[in-house]
């Protein structure tokens, strides 16, 4: 438990990193880049595999790690959609394209009466117990509704902005959740200012389900 | 290994106006020139400060020669590259001095993208007595001319004048981290991360590449070139990539390559990143190599590959920390290596301001601190321990109370005497062997 603790601190702070090194004087550093995205994923790999050895295999998990993301992240996340999809369940937390989202949104229609347990279990990769809006855009309204409910039991949770009860519509804005969750689980970390940077305000409203750490992986394979 | 040290420090930061933050005064690069006789520092605003060991006067023996600014000068400014929407950074990242071969001197100092060809001369004579002109320089009205006199060159207060000769840019597209000077002394290498670009000191416009990685190459993390060395004697080219070395022969086909087997007991997330080589140095006779990498140094001897001579640890006890290093970025932090002109001694910086030498003959080490606390003009400096666990000694100092802000990532070796640049974030410090 303490590994996958562990692992999903790193995680998460290597996307944390990697989306704030977009935003230093002098652009991208190649090597650091690439060094954080090696990071994350032998991270993330460990992450997975703790997990998978603590929850009961209900379905293979994608083994779709091991192809370079940094390369093929559309194609990778396609296939850890399609592995996902006939449970009905949403897909494996991989960057999606935005035409995903759509799809996701109708079978992620008859999970909702489902508790939030079950589609925890579902998402192999999220970066807490509660589910990471970041990774699974479609989840976003129904990942509300889980915080609140967890809101008692994690420190994480005690962080957070007021209830999102407030979030307008039925996608509010990435960016502002990614922000909540990166401020919680940051919250050791003494050089990192874990209010979101301006940019993410800035992200344009009409593409909502543009994922923000889509953007971060083919930012690091784009250069 | 001599240990009692003089000191002498030279604080540049009076250079600038203490009002506003000093982050453009970390020093970012120190070097020598190949007499010693010159020292160079670049640091983050992009300036230039160049020292000049004063001559050994038969007055005052006592007094060895001091180093005290010789010129200063705005090497770079902060560009904008509008077609990416990035600012290109001001930070000098390496100067490297070129033989005199006259009574100036040339360097070159690069930022991440435009390498700058610098002429520092000395002026110290002027004319005087125009006729055309008054001694402000105006213009005469001719019709008050009523002799002619030949100017004469009166002296004058020494000026030293440094004028950019030649702009090197538009050739990198990653960040440039090396630079050298080839031995026929009309053509350098600039490096970035994937590229290798060969110039000719006359021609601005035109490069060629003599080595390039594309970024969609495979196993790129493996690729990325962090230093790039020749060694003249031997036309040999040194490449050092985050995992191995390569030298190069350029009449030969292969290159050879130095690479050490892992040690898989060790591995945890940050393996990658601290075996990642970040510095990498000819020894001055061509028959070893240093590299540096986050914890320690290694010596490689040209005829063995496959494992280095000599390992020295730095910072060990940072090895448990690895995950705080990560947390606060200090984990990337690119230490540099020097030899001693000898090549007995080699140094590297560490954190907490602290620095440490090895004695290859002996195998002693020793933890020295740059600070100004500790360091009083003339004092010796004295040997720093860090305590590891256990019970902590008198002057010991406990791993959790270094301060990792104050990191020493840029030293330099006089390439004869035994005098030594530190450079503490904006401070530079220089350090002379005690004269009996």
């Amino acid at each position: 438990m303490e590994v996958q603790k562990e692992a999903q601190r790193i995680m998460t702070l290597s996307v944390w990193k990697m989306y704030h090194s977009r935003m230093q004087r002098g652009g991208l550093r190649l090597h650091r880049s690439l060094q954080l995205s090696l990071v994350m994923r032998s991270a993330r790999e460990l992450y997975l595999s703790a997990k998978v050895e603590t929850h009961e295999p209900e379905v293979p998990l994608p083994p779709a790690r091991s192809p370079d993301p940094r390369l093929h992240p559309p194609r990778e996340a396609e296939a850890a959609a399609k592995a996902a999809a006939p449970d009905g369940e949403p897909p494996s937390p991989e960057p999606m394209d935005t035409q995903e989202a759509p799809r996701i949104e109708e079978t992620l229609a008859p999970c909702a009466p489902r508790p939030a347990k079950v589609s925890r279990k579902r998402r192999s990769s999220s970066l807490s117990d509660g589910g990471d809006p970041a990774l699974v855009p479609s989840k976003k309204a129904r990942l509300e509704e889980e915080e609140e409910e967890e809101g008692a039991s994690s420190e994480v949770l005690d962080r957070l902005q007021p209830p999102p009860a407030q979030a307008e519509g039925a996608f509010p804005n990435l960016a502002r959740v990614l922000q909540r969750r990166f401020s919680g689980l940051l919250n050791c970390s003494p050089a990192a200012a874990p209010t979101a940077p301006p940019a993410c305000e800035a992200k344009p409203a009409c593409r909502p389900a543009d994922n923000m750490l889509n953007v971060l992986v083919r930012a690091v394979v784009a250069f | 290994m001599e240990e009692d040290i003089d000191t002498r420090k030279i604080n540049n930061s009076f250079l600038r106006d203490h009002s506003y933050a000093t982050e453009a005064d970390i020093i970012s690069t120190v070097e020598f020139n190949h007499t010693g006789e010159l020292l160079a520092t670049g640091d983050k605003g992009g300036r230039v400060v160049i020292f000049q060991r004063e001559q050994e006067s038969k007055n005052q023996v006592h007094r060895r020669g001091e180093y005290n600014v010789y010129s200063t000068f705005q090497s770079h400014e902060p560009e904008f590259d509008y077609l990416k929407s990035l600012e290109i950074e001001e930070k000098i990242n390496k100067i490297r001095w070129l033989p005199q071969q006259n009574a100036a001197y040339f360097l070159l100092s690069t930022n991440d993208k435009t390498v700058k060809l610098w002429k520092v001369s000395e002026r110290d004579k002027r004319p005087e007595g125009y006729n055309l002109k008054d001694e402000e320089g105006r213009l005469r009205d001719p019709a008050t001319i009523t002799s002619l006199r030949v100017p004469v060159l009166r002296p004058m207060d020494l000026m030293v004048e440094a004028a950019p000769r030649r702009v090197f840019a538009n050739a990198h597209t990653y960040h440039i981290n090396s630079i050298s000077v080839n031995s026929d002394y009309e053509t350098y290498m600039s490096a970035d991360d994937l590229r290798i670009n060969l110039w000719n000191f006359e021609i601005t416009n035109q490069s060629f590449s003599i080595l390039s990685w594309g970024p969609r190459t495979g196993w790129l993390e493996r690729r990325v070139l962090s230093s790039f060395q020749p060694h003249q004697c031997r036309n040999l080219y040194l490449l050092s990539y985050p995992k191995h070395l390569l030298a190069w022969h350029h009449q030969q086909a292969q290159p050879r390559v130095f690479e050490e087997p892992e040690d898989p007991s060790n591995r945890s997330f940050f393996s990658e990143i601290i075996s990642s080589i970040s510095d990498v140095k000819f020894s001055h006779s061509g028959r070893y190599i240093m590299t540096r990498d986050y914890l320690t140094v290694k010596v490689w001897d040209l005829n063995m590959e496959n494992r280095p001579i000599e390992t020295y640890q730095v910072h060990d006890y940072l090895r448990s920390k690895l995950c705080s290093l990560y947390e606060n970025d200090c984990i990337f932090d690119k230490f540099e290596c020097v030899w001693n002109g000898s090549d007995s001694v080699i140094m590297t910086g560490s954190y907490n301001n602290f620095f440490r030498m090895f004695d290859r003959n002996t195998k002693r080490d020793v933890t020295l601190e740059a600070s100004r606390e500790n360091s009083k003009p003339r004092a010796i400096l004295k040997p720093r321990k860090v305590c590891v666990g256990g019970k902590r000694r008198k002057d010991e100092i406990s791993v959790d109370s270094l301060d990792f802000s104050k990191k020493i990532l840029h030293t330099a070796w006089h390439p004869s005497e035994n005098i030594i640049a530190v450079a503490a974030t904006n401070n530079l410090y220089i350090f002379q062997d005690k004269v009996n």
